[in-house]
Order: structure tokens, then sequence, then C-alpha cells
């Protein structure tokens, strides 16, 4: 404890600019309720970054596209082939869904792993990636459950809940369990790997700021972009899950 | 863990509230330095005996007694989450209005229309095949018809030339044979005049040679 303390004493400049704070947000107060500020603020900024890209970028389409339109085509498609893979020849409803599920989490993640955040000071808590929290995370776990139950009601109306006791009525049981687990594995993986990694780049960052944090914030760019592909590829699996064998 | 449980300032002792909260991961200074001497193993034990009663009691002290800030931890979930719900759902709305339709609309238009020009562009190349077809079997008539001409000119102009050459040729022996006639009948008149010389010379060696007698 004490060699802590005194090289806190010593280097407490470096500390100012990369200390790390978990479980610490700003409050703000709605009602009795609370928010994490921190979340809204920089989920506001993902949501102007996606919106006002897509307009510039989407502006006059052209028959032989321009850079930015080319870009924005090539996402289209990729997420277009995304969901008719998972989901089968009715995906045109769903793409909306899977692509802001997508381009969300892909733009929030890198977003916190690519913008100076730290630069802007809150009075308590810091700005990171709004997926690192688990409010954020849990939300768009709960709207993928939301979603594919909806894609399965809508479609097979009540009978739907026949596939609790589709291959045997002994695996009830864990068809129900299965409900609870995907939203809580789903939340749960995005929200473990975009803290961990902002944990530790920034712990890397404070022992040895220079070059050798780079390669793990690499690491950190390619998984969180992986863990964007795998939230919106489940996510159109479970609606396509919820989808199929009726005719 | 022991700076915290050393310090004997209530706030602090909130902060270390363990029950509430997981343990903060914070690398800021806590506590102020100068309390935290290495303690010893008996101080050490002594004071958890002692504050583990009075943390107990804090605790049960209703929660505005704790400092908002300290209460949170990673799992505080609150108003954010139907926040950001809601906040996706018009993200999701918005996209989808200003590029998912209108981008793929245009996508789909302008595959639609290339692949209608590429079926049009087959359809003219076989209207083109036709065409082609038509004016090899007009060009293959013309020069049967030229070639049948041609043949037809080669024979006349064979004819007429086997005529002029027999009428030719007919004229030609005719002159051969006069000009052999007159050659005969030169030849015998030399032959006439030769002879009568040559009865006169002959005499006239005779008469030479023989001596007179």
């Amino acid at each position: 404890m004490d060699v802590i303390s005194s090289s806190i004493k010593t280097y407490n400049i470096w500390f100012e600019i990369s200390g790390v704070e978990v479980g610490q947000h700003l409050y703000w107060q709605i009602g009795g309720l609370q928010i994490h500020a921190q979340v809204l603020i920089t989920s506001w900024v993902v949501i102007a970054i996606l919106l006002v890209s897509v307009i510039i970028a989407v502006r006059n389409p052209q028959t032989i596209p321009t850079d930015g339109q080319n870009l924005f085509e090539y996402i289209l498609e990729f997420i277009r082939d995304l969901s008719k893979t998972q989901i089968g020849d009715e995906y045109g409803p769903w793409i909306p869904f899977i692509g802001t599920m997508f381009l969300f989490i892909f733009v929030s993640n890198w977003s916190g792993a690519l913008l100076p955040w730290k630069i802007i000071e809150l009075p308590h808590g810091e700005l990171a990636a709004p997926t690192n929290d688990i409010n954020t995370t849990v939300a768009l776990a709960l709207l993928t459950s939301v979603a594919y139950f909806y894609a399965g009601l809508s479609k097979k109306g009540l009978s739907y809940f026949e596939k609790y006791i589709k291959p045997t009525p002994i695996l009830l049981p864990i068809n129900i369990l299965e409900d609870f687990t995907k939203p809580l594995s789903l939340s749960f993986r995005l929200f473990g790997n975009i803290l961990a990694d902002e944990l530790v780049v920034v712990v890397l960052v404070s022992l040895v700021p220079l070059v050798i944090p780079i390669p793990v914030m690499l690491l950190g760019l390619f998984t969180s972009g992986i863990q964007a592909l795998i939230f919106a590829t489940l996510a159109a699996a479970y609606i396509g899950e919820s989808m199929e064998g009726h005719h | 863990m022991a700076s915290t449980v050393m310090a004997t300032k209530p706030i602090a002792l909130a902060k270390a509230s363990p029950s509430l909260s997981p343990r903060k991961i914070s690398i800021r200074a806590q506590a102020k330095p100068s309390s935290t001497s290495i303690p010893n193993l008996k101080r050490l034990t002594s004071k958890l005996l002692f504050s583990v009663p009075s943390i107990a009691m804090l605790a049960a002290t209703p929660l505005p007694a704790l400092a908002e800030m300290e209460k949170a931890g990673l799992f505080d979930f609150n108003l954010t989450l139907p926040i950001i719900a809601i906040e996706f759902l018009l993200l999701m709305v918005a996209l989808d209005k200003l590029y998912f339709s209108p981008l793929g609309a245009f996508m789909d238009a302008r595959d639609a229309k290339i692949r209608a020009e590429l079926s049009e562009v087959k359809d003219t190349s076989a209207e083109v095949k036709e065409l082609e077809e038509k004016a090899v079997a007009v060009m293959r008539a013309a020069r049967a018809e030229i070639a049948a001409a041609l043949s037809k000119m080669k024979k006349e102009m064979t004819a007429e030339l086997e005529v002029k050459l027999a009428e030719e040729q007919a004229r030609i022996e005719l002159e051969l044979a006069a000009a052999l006639n007159n050659l005969e009948k030169e030849k015998e008149e030399a032959l006439r005049v030769l002879d009568a010389q040559i009865d006169a010379l002959s005499e006239e060696i005779v008469r030479k040679v023989l001596p007179t007698t």
C-alpha cells in the first residue's frame, strides 16, 4: 500500500489523464429516476454520426456510384446478405432492425476506441463507448428478444408456442430457459467485450503510454467490429429461427 | 482495502461498504496517504473486528445517508435502459426512411434496368444474326449469277474463236497448197531446163574428152 501511494504521489499528473473509473457514472435525474448521462451523450454523438454520414452520402444516387455512395451500398448489401442467410426469403421487413443493430453497435464500439473522449472532462465519470454500459447492451438484447417473439407470433400466431415442446416435451424447461439465456448472453457478450477492452487499453496506457498499447488497441478495434457482427447475426438467427418451419 | 478500513472517517467507510457495490478498480488516490502506514497484523485484525460492526451499522442506515455518487457499480440499471431502447427504435425508423429504403429501392431499380438491357441486347443479337444470314444468302445468289453469266460468255467466246480459227486454218491451207503447187511447177521447169543443159553439157564434155579422131 505504501509503495502504491508513493507512486500515486509521484505520477499524479499522469493519473489525472489516464485514470480509469469503473462504475463511476455521471448522473442526471428525471423525476425520481436516474440516468447515466455519459451513455446518453455518447449515444447522441453516435446517432448524429450515423445520420449525418448517411444523409451526405446518399443524397443524389448516381448510377455509377461515388465513393461514399459505394461504401453505403456495400454496407447495405452486406446487411441484406446477412439477413437473407439467417432469416430466409422473408428478410425484407427485418433489414432496418438488423441494419440499425449492426451499425449502432459498430459505430458505438469504434467511437469508443477511436474518438478522444477524454478531452471532454465530466464532473463525474467519463465518456466512453455507449456499449460499455450494461443498460445499453441489455436494452439492445431485450429489443432483440421482443423482435423474435414478435416475428414468431406474427407469423404463426399462437401456434408459435408449440416450439417449446417441439422435439420432445421433456425439453420444455430448457426451451423456456433459452428465452432467458438468449438475451442474457447477447448483452453480456457485448458488454464484457467492450468494457474489458477499454479497461485493458486504459491500464496499459497508464503503465506504458507510448507504443505498447497500440497492438492491443488494434485488437480492440477488430474484436469490437466482430462483436457488432455477432450481435447482428445472432439477432437475425433468432428471428429466423422463430419464423422457420411454418410451411 | 486495508487503507480504507484504517481510515476512520465515515465517508471513507461509506465508500468501502462492500455489500452494495463491487470494489472500485480505481487507481486514483483514495484516502489520505499519511494514514496508510504499513499496519502490523494485530492492529489490522483488531481494527477489522472493530470496524465490521460499524460497517454493518452504516450499511443499515437508509440510502440517502450514503454519498449518492458512490452507490453505483457495474450493474446499475436505471432509466437509461428504456431511453436507449427508445433512441434505438427512433434511429431505426430514421435510418429506414433515409437510407435503407431509398438506397435499396435505387439499387433494385438499377439492377432491374441492367437486367432488362442485357436481355434486350440478347434479342437484338438474334435479329442481327438473321440479317447477317440474309446478307450472306444475297451475296451467294449474286455470285452464282455472276458465275453463270461468266461461263456463258466464256462459251460464246470460245465458239466464236474456234470458228475464226477454223476459217483461218482453211485459208492458210489453201495458200499453202497454192504455194506448194507453184513450187512444184517451178521445180519442174527448172528440172526441164537443167535437163536440156545437161544434155548439151554432156555432149561438150564427151567432145572435149574424147580425142578427135
